[in-house]
Parts: structure tokens; sequence; C-alpha cells
């Protein structure tokens, strides 16, 4: 059974708030068969399809470790990518538009008790998938798992923040909720492809040098780093996870500026 | 000490003055309605009284608190609760879902369980909100307004788009708060809805208060003149009939008159002497409906040329 808040004074009852928050905001999110496939299977057939494909094959320019290696990270980035920019960004529109966030606005509810709920959910549904990707390339497709876990944890981290911040900051600047869902897309499938989803880019090419601008490709390398497993090669990105700590900002400051709680038509 | 005390409060959007120095209380357990037609300023008042809007000028205390501060919203959130114009329900959770959770954002929610059958919902009560029909979602939005048990609560057009059978349970409800001492302020553009309602009332038109009062003697209803109307049926000669103020739609004759007795004994007389009969002859004081028409601005002319339609049906055998 969910928790229904009972009335207790101060921590105690903020900290239950936040679970039962935390809970219909993971019942709405799993009842959404378009939200929850678009995300978390999509993630997952990525993987499945491109693994069984090219999995196998070597990559010369990064000295010749399986491509599967490249895939696992790469989905588990583009997992959290889907959770906390796309699909919070559609879902942030849709509930202003509908009103729904202007009604939590008006509630008993404290602000940071709503974006906690918010925040919590796309992190938790990033968890979710880089488990699965994980299982999935290791059972299915004979991966290798990382040399240093907590680097992983570390990338995938801050790209759940960063992106987060993005997420919100790209609602403000969606008018209503029909344009959210291609808009969104569009915007993110581009910076994507860009970026060597689907292929790794060769270091110092113009691809590269155009998507080191944008932090999508700074997500997939550090997350890529603790599975690439040569001897002498670092698990740690720092490079990659500062410049995704500095979009977070970026995106924190705007989407605080300009967060609307009301519809924007009328 | 009142539930509502606004003094002088003034709303701009760039040029548009949209509450323009409006001042009201509201009593604890009363029934307030704000009337007026779309874009007077209701909603603005309303959201401003909420919390949601900064004021311009003026001063504004709901339950003692000020609405714009702060360090004190959710405590004063925590005491009302609201139900906006626009339908806000989350689709994809049940009916007792969504209760549960807005439930658990008070200290001291009702029964879940009870709300649902308050609002009629008891048969839906594990449906999900987007398979509910428009009425449905509708009482189940009232049904989240009162949730917190609110010692007011701000219904902002609360009926708009229901069927009448909708509409007589939504005002039941509001009744039954009242009766259980909730303040209720509620804005609609419904005579018939602040007439069957509130305990005050105050018009609202173009960002200003132009008349306040109870239903029954708002705009000097229960004093002022009174309307006679008839018909004559065709063919009659009924040129010799002049009263002051009198006015003819084809068969339809209607005088406005502040001695409605000596008129009718004048007409009655005049109909027996000449064998003329007055079809569905009624005698009205001004309708609620008159009076917002006069007060927000349309002309008494205007309302001559477009009788209402059960004027011109009424007929006594």
């Amino acid at each position: 059974m969910a928790s229904v808040a009972v009335p207790t004074r101060g921590g105690a009852r903020q900290l239950r708030l936040v679970v039962h928050q935390i809970y219909f905001e993971q019942l709405s999110f799993w009842r959404n068969p378009i939200g929850a496939g678009f995300t978390v299977v999509f993630s997952v057939l990525f993987l499945v399809l491109l693994g069984a494909t090219g999995g196998q094959s070597t990559v010369s320019y990064l000295g010749g470790i399986k491509a599967i290696q490249y895939y696992v990270a790469g989905f588990a980035a583009y997992g959290v990518m889907s959770a906390c920019f796309n699909m919070l960004a559609i879902n942030i529109v849709i509930r202003r538009e509908m009103g729904l966030l202007k009604r939590m606005r008006l509630s008993p509810l404290p602000r940071w008790i709503l974006m906690t709920g918010i925040f919590a959910n796309a992190l938790i549904v990033s968890a979710v998938q880089v488990v699965l990707l994980l299982v999935v390339g290791r059972y299915g497709y004979g991966a290798q798992m990382p040399s240093n876990w907590l680097a992983l944890v570390v990338a995938l981290f801050t790209g759940v923040v960063c992106f987060t911040a993005l997420g919100v900051a790209a609602s403000t600047f969606i008018p209503n909720q029909d344009s959210a869902g291609p808009v969104i897309s569009i915007v993110f499938f581009v910076l994507l492809f860009l970026s060597g989803l689907w292929y790794p880019l060769k270091p110092g090419s113009t691809l590269a040098r155009v998507s080191d601008w944008f932090p999508v490709r700074h997500l997939i390398t550090a997350t890529f780093a603790p599975f690439d497993l040569r001897p002498g090669v670092s698990a740690w990105s720092w490079n990659d996870i500062a410049v995704m700590a500095i979009w977070g900002v970026v995106g924190a400051f705007v989407a605080l500026r300009r967060f609307r709680w009301a519809p924007m038509k009328g | 000490m009142a539930s509502v005390a606004v003094t002088g409060l003034s709303k701009r959007y760039g040029d548009f003055v949209a509450v323009d120095d409006i001042s009201f209380e509201v009593q604890p357990g009363e029934v307030f309605a704000l009337l007026g037609p779309n874009g007077a300023g209701k909603t603005t008042t309303v959201e401003i009284l909420e919390g949601f809007r900064k004021r311009d000028a003026g001063e504004v205390a709901v339950l003692g608190f000020d609405p714009a501060n702060m360090a004190t919203s959710l405590q004063l959130r925590e005491r009302m609760g609201i139900v906006l114009q626009e339908l806000a329900v989350e689709p994809l959770l049940t009916v007792r879902e969504v209760l549960r959770r807005n439930a658990g954002y008070f200290c001291n929610p009702r029964s879940v369980d009870e709300l649902i059958e308050l609002v009629g919902l008891t048969e839906k009560a594990g449906a999900r909100v987007k398979n509910l029909s428009g009425g449905q979602q509708r009482r189940l939005d009232l049904a989240l307004g009162i949730v917190g048990n609110p010692e007011l609560i701000f219904l902002d057009e609360p009926t708009t788009g229901f069927d009448p059978s909708a509409r007589r349970g939504a005002w039941d409800l509001v009744e039954s708060l009242a009766g259980e001492g909730t303040t209720v302020i509620l804005t609609t553009h419904y005579m018939d809805e602040a007439e069957a309602l509130a305990d005050r009332v105050s018009v609202i038109a173009e960002g200003r208060i132009v008349a306040s009062g109870t239903p029954q003697s708002l705009g000097g209803r229960d004093l002022g003149d009174a309307k006679i109307r008839f018909r004559i049926a065709p063919g009659h000669d009924d040129a010799e009939l002049h009263f002051d103020n009198m006015s003819r739609v084809g068969e339809l004759v209607e005088i406005v008159t502040d001695h409605e007795v000596e008129t009718l004994h004048q007409l009655t007389g005049w109909s027996i002497d000449n064998g003329i009969a007055l079809i569905g002859l009624v005698v009205e004081r001004l309708t609620l409906e008159d009076i917002y028409l006069q007060l927000t601005g349309y002309s008494n002319e205007g309302l001559a040329e477009r009788p209402s339609p059960s004027a011109l049906t009424k007929e006594v055998p």
C-alpha cells in the first residue's frame, strides 16, 4: 500500500510526503504506455537490435574492443537522457497546459517536494533502464562489466542532474502540449545522431568537434569510460563530467528564471 | 474577524486595468458570489486572494494572512480549498488514487471514501480519470477542492459546462458545505446560480464593483419598478391603450411601473369595458438578470427587443 501521509510534525512528515509523492509519480509514469514505452522499451530494444547486428564487431580506433561495450554505455546514456530530458520536458508541458501544475502550486504541497518527486521519478526510470541494459548486455551479448562502478554511477548521476535541469528548461520554451512531443523529440534525436549514439565518433572528426559543444556526447563518453577496459585507460572522464556540470548549471538557471505554473494558453 | 477582507484592490496587465480599486468583506460561514460577465475581473480577483497572482495595490487578508506572503503561504493553503475554472485532473490515476494523493498533502483531510460518496462517484472510484464523463471529472475536481477540509473554499465558475442535473448536484454540495460552516467564495456569470447559493452578491463589471447586496435586494430589486406583461390577440382595436413606459413588440405588451396596483386597475378596467382579453397577464419584479444586465451596461431598449422566451410562451388559458 502507498503511504498516505499522516499528520505528524516537521521532518518526519516531510519525508513521508516525499515518499508519498514519488509513489504517485511512479504510478502515473508506469500507467502511461507511451511514456513508459518510448523510454524503457526503446533503449532496451535498441541495444537488442544493435547488439545482434554489430555487437561483436570490433572498433579499430578504440583499440579493437567489441562494439557491444560501446553500445551498452551509449544506450545507458540514452536511457538517462530520454527519462530526464525528453520524457520530463514533455510531461511538464502537458501538466502545465492541463492546469495540473497550477493546482499543485495552490495546494499545501511544498514546491521542493513536488520538484523532488519529478526528479526522483526521472532518476528511478533511468536506474531501471541502466540495470536492464547491463543485464541484457552481459547475458545477451557477453559485454564485460565496468572496471569501476563508482565511475559509472558518478557519470550517470551527473547526466541525470544535467539533463533534468535541461529538460525543465526546455519545457519553458514549448507553448503547448501538441507541439511538446515533436519539438522535444526532434531536438533530442538530432543531438543523439550528432553525438554518435549509433556508432562511435572518431575523436577529432568534424561531427565530434560539433557535438563536443553539446552535453549529449559528453554523457555518452563519460559513461563509456568505465566500459573501456583497455589497459591504461582511465574509468573517469572528468572533462566530460565537467562539461555536463556546466550545462546543468546553465539549464538550472534558465529553468528557474523561466518556469511557469500556469498554462501558457489563455 | 472577516474570513476575507479586501480594500482598494487593483491589478493591471500593461495598460489594461483588470481590477480597479475594489473592496469587500466576507464573513465566516458566508456564501459570497462575485457575479459578472467574462473579462470583468472575477478570476483575477480570486487568483489574487488564492495567492496565485500579485496585486498592484490595496490590502488583502485571507483568514488573517496576506496571500502574497510566501512565508505563510503553506499555512494558508492548508486551510483553504480551490476549484479552478479549468478542469485539472491527472488522467491516468483512478478517482480514489487522485483523492488519496491530494489528501496526503493536508494535515487534516477528509475521509477519501466519504468524499467519493459525497460527490456521487462511488461506482467510479476505481475508474481512471480519463474514462470519466466531463461532468464526473468536474465532480472529482470539486472533491479535490474540499479534500483538505478547508475553512474557506474558492469556486471559480464551478458549474460552467454542467448539464442541469450535474449543476443541481454541485449546488447541493455547495449548500451542504455552507451548512457545515465553510466560507464559500464563488465566481459565476449565471444569475440563477448566484441567486440560489449566495448570501451576498457583488456585481463586477470592467474591474469595478457596481453593486453589492443580497440577491433579493440587489440593485433595489425589492423596491423599484414592476413589469406588467400581457398579449393582445390580433385584430383587436387597442389604439386607446396608453401608459407611460409602455412598449410593444408585435402582440406582446410590456409596462414598467412603480404603481402597479393603480396601473393594473386601469388596465383591467379597460379590458372589461372593451371586451379585449389580456392574454398571459403577469406582474413581475425585475429579475436578477434584468438588474445584472442594467448594471453591467446593457441597454433596456435592447432588452425590450429581445423578450425572454418564457414571456412569449407563457399563457393563461
